[in-house]
């Protein structure tokens, strides 16, 4: 075995990474998940929160409310093999176990560039952070009280305590990113000014505009918008809701809001929605946690009307089926005839979406005053002025406004200094075999521990619901990751087509074969399989069935199986500059 | 129809009846059952009854494995279904075979139901669906003089009459939730209470329960937001679920149960669902409905059998279920 580590920026590589490390593949901002996986499973608390810093300033954040897109690809997954590791909470057990002082954030060597962030959202503050890892001068402007934007004013603390959300905050400020709060742009400083006094201004100010309904009745007394309700109700305000409150909208929001109106004293919450619960968004934790604090989800209604005197008295629904999939492969809603009804309510909210307001600056904007934005380079029609995060796609989710937010910062680096300062890269080691056990396999699923029973959830203090694994969990939830960044491959010199490998293995992932698959790439796509000795030409591990388990190279009798270390990275301009 | 492989999963009441249906109105075609349970077909709504003596263990059965045979159908019994690919027409078992089709029933029944706010307590509660359940609880039984019920399906009080029969003092926790997934009133909650009254069960008034735990010498002890209860066993009955979670990822569009159309198709050519796993508009509610009771169940495995083979039969249930318009005419409600 060597100790030589080769980088590669080759088509096929990146390919092979996107195929078999269906994790990584699946988070916007490219975390390295086995490899924080298993520096957790090492008790490498502060390493493993710092894998996960590279790409995303918030793991503790994060690992509390992510959407968790990698979970869905999670090998561990399919339908042979159970269920997904739970990867976001590994995170927050990285978060919740590192050291008080983890390894600090460091400004980057001064490019004596100076760039404005407009909005101390994700998005915002992720390429705040970013920006001053590479050396730039950051001044982070913000129209509200505090920073965080939707994180601070959409998230209830019962998810996400602010103090998690502070410390994080404090990490990206502790590189000398100036954050000024209460500063509205438009009224209190004009884009234009800060365009001639910084050498970029990247906008990030995301969706503070509701999207109403559009029925009959929505400017009744009781009616609310998620997005208003949330604001107020993470101010600190308690609106008065009345007992029976209906939430329409099918979105995290949707559901912070239901959650919410059961601490304010309401008794009958239900969220409504167009489509079924099979089409929601929400993990399946938060909609499990959701139902067990008592509040209801009605499917395949269409609000027609709300309905009452004056004030809110209830919403008119029309029942709903499913039709064909339209062009965007969601199934189209289509209305029962005369299927109308009344749901009876005190209060209703609305969270149908959210999407960017009028914005004062300079540069070409859309019929509703919003910055026309390219989303390949974050420019605006304005020179030096970028956008970036929800207010350039719409609501997503917070790892995807991070992702975007990064990447936005790399673009504006580029654009200022004509250098690139990342480069993403496949770093390839050659190891050994790991000490993980097929056993392992059979762990089941660590879920998270939420405080129960529910009454000790709804009481004035707001506990956090989800208390976090203890380290034995997590260290149990850390030996279930397959590890794929391990690639096994047979040397055909070596091998002696004895079979053991194949005898061995847990499941279809040794392979005879006759011919290799290849794409224009040059990566290997599929296998020509034979069961006739004669027309064996090599003996493959598919790496896509393959679950890590070292069976193979346990019985190999020639020791002919190598195992490689395969890892997505981003190096920095230095580190490259130090393997030449 | 020569050739053909129809199959039909789940060999409750609903499944039975499609696979009979299928054999005798499609003469050449290849008919399987597949059952994750052993035994045959069984009647749920008995189930009350053999638990307090009133019927032996064999005349739950509708059928025994070996008439199957008899009649030419394939059964499978005491084999899962992990996936289905509808694109393929492909069934693959738990223990890696696969098996095509060319037409498909799918009648899953359901499982307990225990909602989300009390699945934590889960280890504490006997549920009833099962003949293995039936047999659990009819040795807990040898034991105890007090059930507390929490719930209110109907299983729950076909068995309370049972159980008034067997001498045991019944407490009722008559919950909101136990109609699911039909909607509840608060005087439909006042005429059962009433009816469970007279009949010497102990109602309980509460409106959330707080907690429960097990008493060290026996019993369970649960905790409402008004008092305290002590039972030597405790019932969660609260309906059923469909037991649909493998078909997640199948492409069939999944609410309470499979939303099928009048005909109880799929949305997928030659896919129907059945049964107390389908889920159907029905315009006399102006809401969707899940077959309830045994009448029903039969019912819609002969509609769904006769529209694999061509027909065109809308599903019509036996009798509803109606909780909005008081129409309570199930036959196990009218048994109690």
């Amino acid at each position: 075995m060597s100790d030589k580590i080769v980088y590669s920026t080759e088509p096929e590589d990146f390919y092979y990474m996107n195929v078999n490390i269906p994790c990584q593949s699946a988070c916007p901002a490219d975390t390295n998940i086995p490899s924080y996986i298993r520096a957790l499973y090492e008790k490498e608390y502060d390493r493993s929160y710092d894998i996960n810093r590279h790409v995303n300033v918030f793991p503790g954040v994060l690992g509390r409310i992510c959407s968790r897109p990698c979970e869905d690809k999670c090998r561990h997954g399919e339908s042979e093999l159970g269920d997904p590791v739970n990867i976001c909470h590994i995170k927050r057990a990285a978060s919740d176990f590192k050291g008080a002082s983890p390894i600090p954030l460091k400004k980057g060597e001064s490019t004596a560039k100076k760039v404005a962030v407009i909005g101390a959202g994700p998005a915002g503050l992720a390429a705040a952070g970013e920006l001053a890892l590479l050396g730039f001068s950051v001044t982070v402007y913000e129209a509200l009280d505090n920073p965080g934007g939707m994180l601070r004013y959409g998230i209830p603390e019962f998810r996400l305590p602010r103090n998690i959300l502070d410390g994080e905050v404090k990490d990206i400020l502790s590189m000398g990113v100036e954050l000024r709060t209460g500063v509205k742009i438009g009224t209190d400083i004009q884009v234009g000014e800060l365009l001639s006094k910084y050498h970029a201004v990247l906008t990030t100010t995301g969706c503070y505009r509701a999207i109403e309904l559009k029925v009959p009745g929505e400017d009744k007394e009781g009616v609310h918008s998620g997005l208003e309700f949330m604001m107020r109700v993470c101010s600190g305000e308690k609106p008065a809701l009345g007992a029976r409150v209906l939430v329409i909208g099918a979105g995290f929001t949707a559901f912070d809001c239901a959650r919410t109106a059961l601490r304010l004293g309401a008794k009958d919450v239900r969220i409504c929605l167009r489509r079924t619960e099979q089409d929601l968004r929400v993990t399946k934790d938060e909609i499990l946690e959701t139902k067990k604090e008592g509040v209801k989800i009605e499917s395949l209604l269409l609000s027609q009307e709300i309905v009452g005197n004056g004030k809110v008295e209830g919403v008119k629904f029309l029942r709903t089926r499913t039709g064909e999939a339209g062009p965007d492969g969601k199934q189209k809603i289509i209305e029962i005839p005369d299927s109308e009804f009344i749901l009876k309510a005190d209060s209703v909210i609305v969270a149908t979406g959210q999407a960017p307001g009028p914005f004062e600056a300079p540069g070409e904007k859309d019929k509703n005053g919003v910055l026309t934005v390219d989303k390949e380079t974050f420019l605006t029609s304005e020179k030096n002025l970028y956008a970036a995060g929800d207010y350039v796609t719409g609501p997503t989710t917070v790892i995807e406004s991070i992702a975007m937010g990064r990447k936005a910062a790399h673009k504006i680096a580029f654009d200022l200094t004509g250098t690139d300062f990342v480069e993403k890269t496949v770093r390839m080691q050659e190891t050994s075999i790991t000490d993980r056990q097929r056993s392992w396999d059979f762990i089941p699923r660590q879920e998270m521990p939420a405080l129960s029973p529910v009454v000790k959830r709804i009481n004035p203090d707001n506990p956090e619901v989800e208390t976090g694994f203890t380290k034995d969990q997590a260290h149990d939830e850390s030996k279930r990751c397959y590890l794929c960044y391990l690639h096994y491959e047979i040397d055909m010199d070596k091998c002696i087509y004895c079979r053991y490998c194949i005898d061995n293995a847990p499941r279809d992932c040794i392979k005879l074969v006759d011919e290799v698959e290849l794409n224009e790439l040059g990566a290997i796509t599929g296998f020509k399989e034979t069961t006739s000795w004669k027309h064996v030409n090599a003996i493959i591990i598919d790496n896509s069935r393959c679950i890590r388990c070292g069976e193979c190279v346990r019985v190999c009798p020639m020791d002919c199986i190598s195992v490689t270390r395969v890892e997505l990275i981003e190096r920095q301009k230095h580190m490259i500059g130090l393997q030449k | 129809m020569k050739d053909q492989h129809f199959v039909v999963i789940g060999n409750g009441p609903a499944g039975n009846e499609a696979a009979l249906t299928l054999r005798e109105h499609a003469e050449d075609a290849r008919v399987t059952l597949i059952s994750k349970e052993t035994g045959g077909c069984y009647r749920p709504h008995l189930i009350p009854s053999f638990i307090s003596g009133k019927f032996a263990e064999e005349n739950l059965y509708v059928f025994s494995p070996s008439s199957y045979k008899e009649l030419g159908i394939k059964y499978r019994s005491g084999q899962e279904v992990v996936e289905i690919n509808l694109k393929t027409h492909e069934i693959f078992l738990d223990h890696r075979e696969v098996i095509n089709y060319d037409g498909l029933i799918l009648s899953l029944g359901g499982k307990p139901r225990i909602p989300e706010n009390l699945q934590v307590f889960s280890d504490l509660m006997l549920t009833l669906k099962t003949v293995h359940d039936a047999k659990v609880w009819t040795e807990a039984l040898e034991k105890a003089d007090t059930v507390l019920m929490i719930g209110g399906d109907l299983t729950s009080l076909s068995f309370t009459s049972q159980l008034i029969k067997m001498n045991k003092k019944v407490v009722f926790a008559l919950n909101e939730e136990a109609f699911w997934p039909m909607r509840f009133s608060r005087e439909l909650h006042d005429e059962v209470a009433e009816k469970l009254s007279k009949k010497g069960v102990t109602v309980l008034d509460y409106s959330r329960i707080k907690s429960m735990n097990n008493i060290p010498d026996g019993g369970v002890e649960v905790h409402t937001d008004h008092e305290t209860v002590c039972a030597d066993i405790v019932g969660a009955f609260f309906g059923l679920v469909p037991d649909v979670g493998f078909l997640a990822t199948s492409g069939l569009k999944i609410d309470r149960g499979i939303l099928v159309d009048e005909y109880l198709n799929t949305g997928f050519e030659g896919v129907y669902a059945t049964g107390d796993c389908a889920q159907v508009y029905h315009p006399e509610i102006n809401d969707y409905w899940v077959s309830i009771g045994y009448e029903n169940a039969v019912a819609l495995g002969k509609t769904a059998a006769f529209n694999l083979i061509g027909e065109k039969v809308k599903a019509e249930p036996e009798c509803i279920f109606n909780i909005q318009g008081f129409c309570v005419n199930s036959s196990w409600w009218m048994e109690f």
